[in-house]
Order: C-alpha cells, then sequence, then structure tokens
C-alpha cells in the first residue's frame, strides 16, 4: 500500500495593514505580487485580486470597523496546487460578513426593493475555487483558496 | 497608488458620454452622480424639443482600472435611476476581467456592453456620427 506524500504548506507572505478605508489596494497588490510565479493564468489572478480586494474591505469595514489601529492580518500559503489567502480581522461573531450571506437580486436593487449594496460576498464566492468563513473568538477569518492547476477556463473570460 | 474617479460627459445625438477614469469605488458617488446629471442635461440640450425619447447614457470605462463592490452598487444605482427616467444605459471599454463581473451580477441583462466607445457610440448614433 502506498501513500500519496502530501506537500508542505509553504507561506509565500505574511503581512498587517492598518484598518483604513482603501487599504484594500495594497492587499492586492502585495498578494498579487507574491503569486506572480505560482502558475495562475491572468483571468484567474485577476478573480483572486478582486476577491482579496472585498474581503479586506470586509476585514476593514465591518470586522475592524475602520479603526486604524486594530491590524487587518494576512496570509498567503500554497499547499500543493491550492493558493490559500487567509485575512483575519477582529469583528468576532457580530462580523457583518456573518449574516451577509444572501443571494444579492439585481431586479429587486433596481425595484428598490434591496440595498444597492450587498455584493462583496456574492462577487468573493464567485471569483474563487473555495471560500470558508469561521471566528474564533474575536478574530474572523476568510479562507479563499485559488488552484493553480486547471487554468483551461481561463480562455473564455 | 490609488487614483480618484474622473468623470467627463459630452452630448452626441441621442446619446450622453460619461468617459469615467481612474478607480470606481464608494469614493467615486458624488463624481458618478453628478456625472450622471451633466450627461442627462447635455443630452437634452442636444435634442429637438419634439423627441419624446429620453436618450441613451454611455458609460466608458475604457480608462477605468478597478471596480469593487462598491462600485458596483454605484452602477447599480445609475441604471435604477436611468430605468426610472426611461434611458437605456451602455457601458464601453471594460476589460474581460469587468465584463465577467457584469456577467456575474447580471448588470449585462441590463447594460448592453461594447468592446469600445468607438463601437458604442457608432452602434448608437449610426455611422456618419
Amino acid at each position: 500500500m502506498t501513500h500519496a506524500v502530501r506537500p508542505t504548506p509553504r507561506r509565500l507572505d505574511a503581512f498587517t495593514l492598518a484598518s483604513e478605508p482603501g487599504n484594500e489596494r495594497l492587499a492586492l497588490a502585495r498578494v498579487a505580487d507574491c503569486v506572480a510565479d505560482v502558475g495562475l493564468g491572468p483571468a484567474r489572478l485577476e478573480r483572486l485580486k478582486t476577491a482579496v480586494a472585498e474581503a479586506t474591505m470586509n476585514a476593514i469595514e465591518h470586522g475592524n470597523g475602520n479603526q486604524p489601529e486594530i491590524l487587518v492580518e494576512i496570509e498567503v500559503t500554497q499547499n500543493g496546487d491550492d493558493i490559500i489567502v487567509a485575512i483575519s480581522d477582529r469583528g468576532g461573531v457580530t462580523h457583518a460578513d456573518s449574516g451577509d450571506h444572501a443571494e444579492p437580486d439585481l431586479v429587486k436593487k433596481l425595484d428598490g426593493e434591496q440595498s444597492p449594496r450587498g455584493w462583496g460576498l456574492f462577487l468573493i464566492r464567485n471569483m474563487v475555487d473555495a471560500m470558508d468563513i469561521r471566528t474564533d473568538g474575536q478574530r474572523h477569518t476568510i479562507w479563499l483558496t485559488m488552484r493553480t492547476g486547471g487554468d483551461a477556463h481561463d480562455e473564455h473570460v | 497608488m490609488t487614483s480618484m474617479c474622473e468623470a467627463t460627459t459630452r452630448a452626441l445625438p441621442g446619446a450622453a458620454v460619461i468617459e469615467l477614469r481612474g478607480e470606481v469605488d464608494g469614493s467615486a458617488a458624488a463624481v458618478l452622480s453628478a456625472a450622471y446629471e451633466r450627461a442627462v442635461e447635455a443630452g437634452h440640450a442636444g435634442r429637438d424639443a419634439t423627441d419624446s425619447d429620453p436618450g441613451t447614457v454611455v458609460l466608458d470605462f475604457a480608462a477605468v482600472d478597478y471596480i469593487n463592490s462598491t462600485g458596483i452598487a454605484l452602477i447599480v444605482s445609475v441604471l435604477a435611476r436611468a430605468r426610472a427616467e426611461r434611458r437605456k444605459v451602455v457601458a464601453s471599454g471594460l476589460s474581460a476581467h469587468y465584463r465577467e463581473i457584469f456577467d456575474i451580477t447580471r448588470l449585462s441583462d441590463f447594460i448592453e456592453l461594447f468592446p469600445d466607445l468607438d463601437r458604442a457610440v457608432s452602434q448608437l448614433t449610426g455611422p456618419a456620427a
């Protein structure tokens, strides 16, 4: 009986950002830099950048309440074919993400039955291969997973 | 590294163009709203008083390098307002990534997408424009 050898996860980067609106652009640029050579196609890289920006915006605004002294923590790991970006804030169980899983409905938004906002988690879910959210006490983390293999469906976008 | 949203408007026969530059995010709210007002006024000024067609608003994104979820919400608000005024909204110059986002959000069901402004204008005003 043989066992597949599981690769050891490799940390590509870890950094923190002050919780100030606009810093999501710093996050997406730094994540894009550190995954530049891992084999993500251009379209999938753009999707990951959008997901990272949206998740960081949520962490800044909904998690840490735009308080600059509370840091957003970002860690980028490669585990086999998976690139995993973990974005943590201090929003705990009151984090707006915790209750914002309803699908936005554009028709309802256009008819004034839903706020025009509320696209963040929807975009994240549709940009990455997997998304997971966990809360441990005050620590609220979203994991974004993007596979580096199987870029074939990049071609149609 | 961030660049504030800027907008210029111009009127064409039957259409008003809003050319956006920079980033379409929460900070673009006032810019986009003011640009829409100017575009509508410019569209009125450029039309025959007997013309009942409220016209088309073209949003050109060719010089936009970033749109986030709040920017999507602003575009939804512009579209809602235009629909209430029976105006058509079309978009041009979106990158492949943002075209995908317009598809995912279903904005492209309500906003016709053109590869570039020239093709949008040509389609809306005819080849002589």
